[in-house]
């Protein structure tokens, strides 16, 4: 039971970028864009804001920073892919290559230092609520603030009337625009909220997780975020919890391991990719089920003529 | 240095090729400047394994700054890019051409028989041959000397190991931990997880928070980024810089480290090519003078004792008195691995496949 507690924080820890970047994602995907460039778009989020953090140590300014950073790369996927009507899928690749490269090229004269950083007032106010405290207190405030973006994009999607026209944007683009609505100009608005989104997640890595920049810090978490989404087949509630069960998979092999259990820890290295795999083989069996959940024109350019 | 990009190199290099076409002779001329060429298939500055490479060639510079030019490509990734820049780097007259992974090995034992105008050494490599030298160090050396003062300070007797992939280079490494720490507390274990990549700092940290929550306090490990000592040090453990020293991040928490030194292979192979002396060689080298293993920063808080201990240790070794692997030595089943008395060959440490009685953790059956 004495483990229960490090392990239920460090799932929390370990889901957070994967929080904030798969729902950016995930609102993205909804408006019919697939971006697969959430990798890149997190390295370049996390040297952004560890030069920021370096040069300033403002939190909130290095946080900003990488959120405007990760949107200049989403932008261009966004001009690319839906002016002009790129693959989206090639895009998104390339958006990963680029923005992996220019991250260590930007970041390279900051290897070396890492960032120490005073224990966060309100973690400390946190620390003393009576029950919750005791794991509250052990999170750093972006952890919180995932739980809040989480609870405004699940508003967002499934209450809001805006919500509302991001999905018919995603499912039939063409209907949208004979309302009237911009397609284009939602799409982009998604794209660049994803992309804000996948800068916080980089944050979150260099800042908090890992406090410090090295090349290769993202280990593919953008891509995990991408399978996320599908995993949880477009629904932010799945998509949230999805995210703690990819988190805590690699928690919970690591503990094993560390409690002697004799797991063979490469499977549990590749077991959030073989649950994606699963969930994908399951509904994609389910033709009805897959058409009510994957936005109809995801991955389609749009053009007003048909 | 000229620190090319692989653009600019390849830009150059179609130049440089035809001046090349002439023929190139082996022998330097006594004022000639001895071309270098280096490919890291990763990045200098990843804080590890390929930071201590290039600090090599950077020593190799400052040994020789008017005699030697070296070259360096980085980040190559994709290792049949690697084959035709070793090639490349061969036509423009690069004498002596060095890899930096074992990855490299396999492509360099192929060409370097049939690039006889240039010299390849390669390090990480198994064995030497035609044409090719490879070097590596005793990690375990290290291990040994640093598990001596993980023994020491632990007070769980609980050591906890975070390792890249269980590899013979980290099996051993980890066994010789224990094996320090043991020869000073008979009573420790060390715990150990995999964490299944060479770079991953998120889940590096992770490891560490697994270990320290089972009771562990001392903590090393073979990925090399300072992340596990950071890490280690906000839970207020101590943690040991295992091939390379992070004091620089780890400010408080970082009990003792040691760093491999690879620049008496880079600058001995140099001397060697410009006195026309070179012949492929292997080399395992430990602790001591021109050796690849350095021990570097201790804690304040190391007690003297403790530092005494390392050091006489440490001059046994290198004395060839004391041996790490000296039975009697068992694996996880209490099978006797090493009999009292016997020392294991070198062949056999290179490619140690089982963990010491007293590793807590498994290894993937194949």
């Amino acid at each position: 039971m004495n483990q229960f507690l490090p392990i239920l924080i460090a799932t929390l820890v370990a889901g957070t970028p994967l929080v904030y970047s798969a729902l950016g994602e995930l609102v993205a995907e909804r408006s019919g864009v697939l971006n697969m460039g959430v990798e890149g778009m997190m390295v370049i989020g996390a040297v952004v804001a560890f030069i920021v953090m370096m040069t300033t140590g403002s939190l909130f300014l290095a946080i900003i920073a990488a959120m405007l950073a990760a949107m200049l790369l989403a932008l261009m996927f966004a001009v690319l892919a839906v002016s002009f009507r790129a693959n989206q899928v090639a895009v998104g690749l390339a958006l990963t290559i680029f923005g992996t490269s220019l991250g260590s090229y930007l970041g390279k004269s900051y290897v070396g230092m890492a960032i120490v950083m005073e224990p966060s007032v309100l973690t400390a106010y946190a620390a003393r609520i009576p029950l919750l405290g005791s794991v509250l207190g052990q999170l750093h405030p972006l952890v919180w603030l995932s739980w809040v973006l989480f609870a405004g994009v699940w508003f967002f999607l499934q209450r809001s009337r805006a919500g509302l026209i991001l999905k018919a944007v995603g499912e039939a683009p063409l209907s949208a625009h004979a309302l009237g609505y911009r397609v284009s100009a939602i799409r982009y608005l998604a794209t660049l909220f994803g992309g804000a989104m996948a800068g916080v997640a980089g944050a979150y890595i260099s800042i908090v997780y890992t406090s410090l920049w090295t090349e290769g810090l993202i280990a593919g978490r953008g891509w995990i975020a991408v399978a996320l989404v599908v995993f949880a087949t477009w629904r932010p509630v799945r998509c949230f919890l999805g995210a703690y069960l990819f988190g805590g998979a690699t928690i919970a092999q690591l503990f094993a391991q560390s409690a002697g259990i004799g797991l063979p820890s490469e499977l549990m290295s590749a077991l959030p990719y073989l649950v994606t795999i699963i969930v994908l083989v399951l509904i994609s069996r389910n033709a009805a089920l897959m058409r009510l959940n994957i936005p109809a024109s995801l991955g389609k350019p749009f053009t007003a003529e048909g | 240095m000229s620190n090319f990009s692989r653009r600019d190199f390849l830009k150059t290099s179609a130049a440089a090729s035809l001046v090349m076409a002439g023929g190139t002779k082996m022998l330097l001329a006594a004022d000639e400047v001895l071309k270098v060429g280096v490919i890291h298939m990763g990045a200098i500055s990843d804080t590890g394994w390929e930071y201590f490479q290039a600090n090599a060639w950077r020593a190799l510079e400052k040994e020789f700054p008017d005699k030697v030019k070296v070259t360096v490509l980085e980040n190559i990734a994709q290792i049949q890019d690697c084959e035709r820049l070793f090639r490349q780097l061969s036509t423009q007259g690069h004498k002596l051409i060095f890899g930096t992974t074992f990855s490299q090995y396999a492509s360099l034992k192929k060409l370097a028989p049939m690039l006889p105008n240039s010299h390849f050494e390669c390090c990480a490599g198994i064995d030497a041959g035609d044409n090719l030298g490879v070097f590596e160090a005793r990690h375990y050396e290290g291990t040994y000397l640093t598990g001596i003062a993980a023994g020491r300070m632990t007070k769980t007797n609980v050591l906890g190991w975070v390792g890249a992939f269980p590899v013979p280079q980290v099996i051993y490494s980890l066994n010789a931990f224990l094996l320090g720490a043991r020869s000073v507390n008979p009573d420790v274990v060390l715990k150990v997880v995999w964490a299944n990549a060479w770079v991953d700092p998120g889940k590096e940290k992770d490891a560490v928070a697994a270990l320290v929550a089972q009771g562990a306090d001392v903590l090393s490990g073979s990925p090399n980024t300072p992340v596990q000592g950071l890490a280690a040090e906000e839970k207020g453990v101590w943690s040991i810089g295992s091939t390379g020293d992070f004091s620089a991040y780890v400010k408080k928490k970082q009990l003792v480290s040691f760093e491999l030194d690879w620049s008496s292979a880079h600058i001995n192979a140099a001397k060697a090519v410009m006195a026309d002396s070179w012949k492929p060689e292997s080399r395992w080298l430990g602790l001591g003078d021109g050796g690849f293993v350095k021990m570097t920063t201790s804690s304040p808080e190391l007690p003297e004792s403790v530092a005494a201990e390392m050091k006489a240790a440490e001059a046994d070794i290198i004395s060839g008195k004391l041996k790490p692997f000296t039975g009697e030595i068992k694996d996880q089943s209490g099978a006797v691995k090493v009999a009292a008395g016997q020392s294991l060959a070198d062949a056999d440490i290179k490619s140690m496949t089982w963990l010491m009685e007293g590793v807590q953790g498994t290894l993937p059956q194949n």
